[in-house]
């Protein structure tokens, strides 16, 4: 199998360095909007792809990062200084010597590709010229690209050292996009020489038509004829499309269309010429729940194909396994592989109900609760206490059963999340608030929970902290049952009760303390 | 791990002992001197395999030397960006100046020992050994220079080695640099040991029979020439000096006889003409006039061909022995009237 072991990065948009080891198999790309997983897939594709005219079409100007360019503009712009981007696809051994040797960023001989992208050297002297006037001018037009493997030989699009596949949902319904695909699904079910015979064949059929059907047109005007056109805008290639269930598949609807090009893809994977790499681009844009839930599975059940996937959704990166994520930070070129997740972990997340899993992964301040009650009084209780509200302090909250979360502080601890776990002492403190979290806590995690065993529940507290205002709300309709009882047995419509009340709800002092650790 | 040096005579079938090495399986490579043996032996496994399998690979001397062993180490490292077949006109250049020149091309006589000196010899040997099972190198008896110091990169890798060549039909030098192996290609004994030297087994026997020349010239050609050469051939041929005007216009204008020409082929366009050095590696003729210049004219009259200079001798060799049927020889001289004006 044809593997992409690592993708190495440099000065390549967002990018000044980025060093990112894939999985053999699932890769799935999380972060924030404008941390780069587009622009990993864009760098992947476009050193696959080997094609000078998509750089060019995209523009250098646009793939240079800023940085670098601003940097070089406020230095005293040496030539030899100005800088450089590359993108390296390092390969797991292919036991081919072209694609073998030291020509990559560490020195080291192994197998792989480069793109590199920098000044074009035979026009030095014009180089110069535009660094030595006064402009701030940055010399783009004169940068050139180049394609090279590891030995240092020169490769384009048409040898084909892996074989790649690239759907981008962002891009569905656009020609060019599914022209791109129809032409590579083709190629990967090509056997032998059809291709040339399929070529061969249409345009004999084309020849064809011309002689017989316009033949008698042809008679009447004379000294001209018509023809059917064979040139490079209209050929087998030009004309190909994909039918599934008799209907052409840019035919169907977006969210159709993105799931049809994934299953098809995912299954051709065998023969000399199965795409060995598939790069999704937000599979989830325009995809039902349902769809999207096949498609998960589908992609579950790929063995023959590496997978790189950009996504926002908590599905994709929990069903198919945290473990596969890689983490992409927009403060840092630093990517975060989750791989290091307990394997139980990863399992728990594929089962786990969907609780936003990647909002946590993807905050730097979570507060953890047990409950749906807790979770509803939080946002008011952390605006009283700080005078702020959570989304301005970027703080994540989510409810989560009890038991489930040491599965969270694994990820917190791995991503260095800032913590606070609120929690209930079930009336044994120690064991169920300290003891079991001894692992965990530290500088960045904390369990908050009360200490007086008494308190033993979060409506215990409540009732305790607030027993005018609640015995004021729900004493009233009460009969067999206590205001404490009534509480504990309807917790959420307690919640929602005193969350709307505008009477002062005094919260209880281990989620104080919770908050203004979390906050600070 | 078999290393071996098999010395043959023209014409007995080099080319073909390296093919029946091939097959389907072992992943083989054959380096060629000239481009024209590149040709030759490609045509040769398309014959054979009825196309090129993936596993042959055939490279001219320079691609393997640049492409597969310098490329993959010194790229990066040294920024050269091609070769430069000229020699460096500074000879006490020093340093990087004496391997690469100003528009950083390294310069081809040295890029052996650049690599060896850059100390990638022993990656270069790793290489082979990861991506071959079987080395070939034809036409060995040319690689001259750094370039024959550069055999043991390739003899010491963990492969099967099969090197072949004609030590008499070294016309032509891979490279050249100064004093370096100077006296090499000077006796035929010491050229022996120094391949000994490398680790090599000297096979002299397996190819010491002409299957394309006849026993008259072979014995023509060892008493003439002095190298020693066999037939498989029991036919009579024929030798002949064409000293009548009639005869001499009729073999110079038959097109089926190509006249061979010391060094002035490109005077006689107007008839089937080749320098002596360039027919080497061609293997199609029948009927061969060897064109005798002065002083080879001067020698052959008194039967001391064996009086010429190693390089003329050996390119006569390599002339004499394209022959297949009938040999004629005639004096360069004689050819004056005959030949069209050079316009």
């Amino acid at each position: 199998m044809k593997l992409i072991e690592k993708i190495v990065l440099h000065n390549f948009k967002r990018f000044r360095n980025l060093d990112l080891a894939l999985n053999d198999k699932l890769n799935i790309l999380i972060g924030e909007n404008e941390t780069g997983k587009s622009s990993v897939l864009s760098a992947v594709n476009l050193a696959l792809s080997g094609s000078r005219t998509q750089i060019e079409a995209i523009g250098v100007e646009r793939l240079l990062n800023c940085d670098a360019v601003e940097e070089f503009l406020n230095s005293n712009k040496d030539y030899n200084s100005l800088p450089i981007m590359f993108v390296e696809i390092w390969l797991n051994e292919q036991n081919n010597h072209e694609l073998s040797g030291k020509n990559n960023s560490r020195d080291v001989d192994y197998d792989g590709l480069r793109m590199e992208c920098g000044p074009n050297n035979e026009l030095g002297p014009e180089i110069r010229e535009i660094l030595q006037s006064n402009d701030r001018m940055f010399p783009f037009e004169y940068y050139e690209v180049k394609f090279n493997t590891f030995q240092g030989n020169a490769y384009s699009g048409y040898k084909k050292f892996l074989r790649h596949l690239s759907i981008d949902t962002t891009l569905i319904g656009h020609e060019r996009a599914t022209r791109e695909y129809v032409r590579n699904v083709y190629e990967a079910n090509l056997e032998g020489a059809e291709r040339q015979q399929h070529q061969h064949l249409y345009r004999k059929a084309k020849e064809d038509f011309s002689r017989s059907a316009l033949s008698t047109l042809n008679e009447r005007v004379e000294g001209y004829a018509f023809s059917i056109k064979s040139d490079p805008k209209s050929n087998l290639d030009t004309d190909l499309t994909v039918l599934e269930g008799g209907v052409p598949i840019d035919h169907k609807g977006k969210g159709k269309q993105c799931f049809v090009k994934t299953d098809f893809a995912l299954a051709r994977a065998t023969g000399p010429r199965q795409v060995d790499l598939l790069l999704l681009e937000e599979p989830e844009t325009h995809l039902s729940h349902v769809n999207m839930r096949k498609l998960i599975g589908k992609i579950r059940g790929a063995h023959n194909q590496q997978l790189l996937i950009a996504t926002h959704s908590n599905m994709i990166s929990a069903r198919l396994n945290l473990r596969n994520t890689i983490l992409l930070h927009s403060a840092t070129d630093q990517a975060i592989s989750l791989n290091d997740l307990p394997k139980e972990t990863g399992r728990f997340f594929i089962k786990a109900p969907d609780h936003g899993i990647l909002d946590f992964v993807l905050s730097k301040k979570s507060i953890l609760v047990e409950g749906d009650a807790e979770y509803i009084l939080m946002e008011r209780f952390y605006s009283e206490i700080s005078g702020r509200t959570l989304e301005q302090d970027d703080i994540h909250i989510l409810s989560v059963d009890g038991t489930s979360f040491k599965r969270y502080l694994d990820i917190a601890k791995l991503l260095n999340i800032k913590v606070a776990v609120i929690r209930d002492n079930d009336k044994n403190y120690s064991l169920h608030c300290e003891d079991r979290y001894r692992a965990y806590v530290g500088e960045t995690i904390k369990v908050f929970a009360d200490r007086d065993e008494e308190r033993y529940t979060f409506e215990v507290c409540l009732y305790c902290d607030n027993r005018g205002i609640c015995d004021e709300i729900f004493g009233e309709a009460r009969r067999s049952l206590s205001v404490q009882e009534y509480m504990i047995k309807h917790k959420t419509d307690a919640a929602l009760a005193l969350l709307e009340t505008e009477r002062d709800v005094t919260c209880p002092a281990y989620i104080q303390e919770a908050i203004q650790w979390i906050s600070s | 791990m078999d290393k071996q040096l098999v010395l043959a005579v023209a014409g007995a079938g080099k080319t073909k002992l390296l093919i029946d090495k091939l097959d389907r399986e072992r992943r083989a490579l054959i380096i060629t001197h000239t481009t024209n043996n590149f040709r030759n032996i490609n045509s040769r496994i398309a014959t054979t395999f009825g196309f090129l399998p993936h596993n042959i690979q055939v490279m001219t001397y320079f691609s393997f030397l640049y492409g597969f062993c310098f490329k993959p180490f010194l790229l990066k490292k040294t920024g050269v960006r091609g070769i430069n077949f000229d020699r460096c006109g500074n000879i006490r250049a020093v340093g990087r100046a004496r391997y690469i020149d100003s528009n950083q091309r390294a310069y081809a006589n040295r890029l052996a020992k650049l690599i060896q000196e850059s100390g990638a010899g022993a990656e270069v040997t790793a290489r082979i050994g990861k991506y071959f099972d079987l080395v070939m190198v034809d036409e060995v008896q040319d690689f001259a220079g750094n370039d024959f110091n550069f055999l043991p990169v390739i003899a010491s890798a963990e492969t099967d080695a099969l090197f072949v060549g004609d030590f008499f039909q070294h016309t032509y030098d891979t490279s050249r640099d100064g004093g370096v192996r100077k006296n090499l290609h000077k006796d035929y004994g010491r050229y022996i040991a120094e391949c000994e030297g490398i680790g090599l087994t000297v096979d002299r026997e397996t190819l010491r029979h002409s299957y394309r020349c006849g026993p008259e010239l072979c014995n023509y050609i060892t008493d003439s020439l002095g190298i020693a050469i066999g037939s498989h051939r029991q036919d009579t041929t024929g030798i002949s000096f064409l000293e009548r005007e009639s005869e001499i216009r009729e073999i110079y204008n038959d097109p089926a006889v190509i006249k061979l020409f010391y060094q002035n082929a490109d005077g006689h366009h107007a008839c089937h003409s080749r320098n002596w050095g360039a027919s080497k590696g061609e293997d199609h003729y029948t009927d061969v006039c060897v064109v005798l210049n002065q002083t080879s004219y001067r020698l052959y009259r008194h039967a001391n061909l064996r009086a010429l200079r190693p390089s003329t001798r050996n390119k006569l060799y390599v002339a004499m022995t394209r022959c297949r049927g009938s040999l004629y020889f005639v004096e360069e001289k004689a050819l004056r009237g005959i030949a069209p004006k050079a316009i």
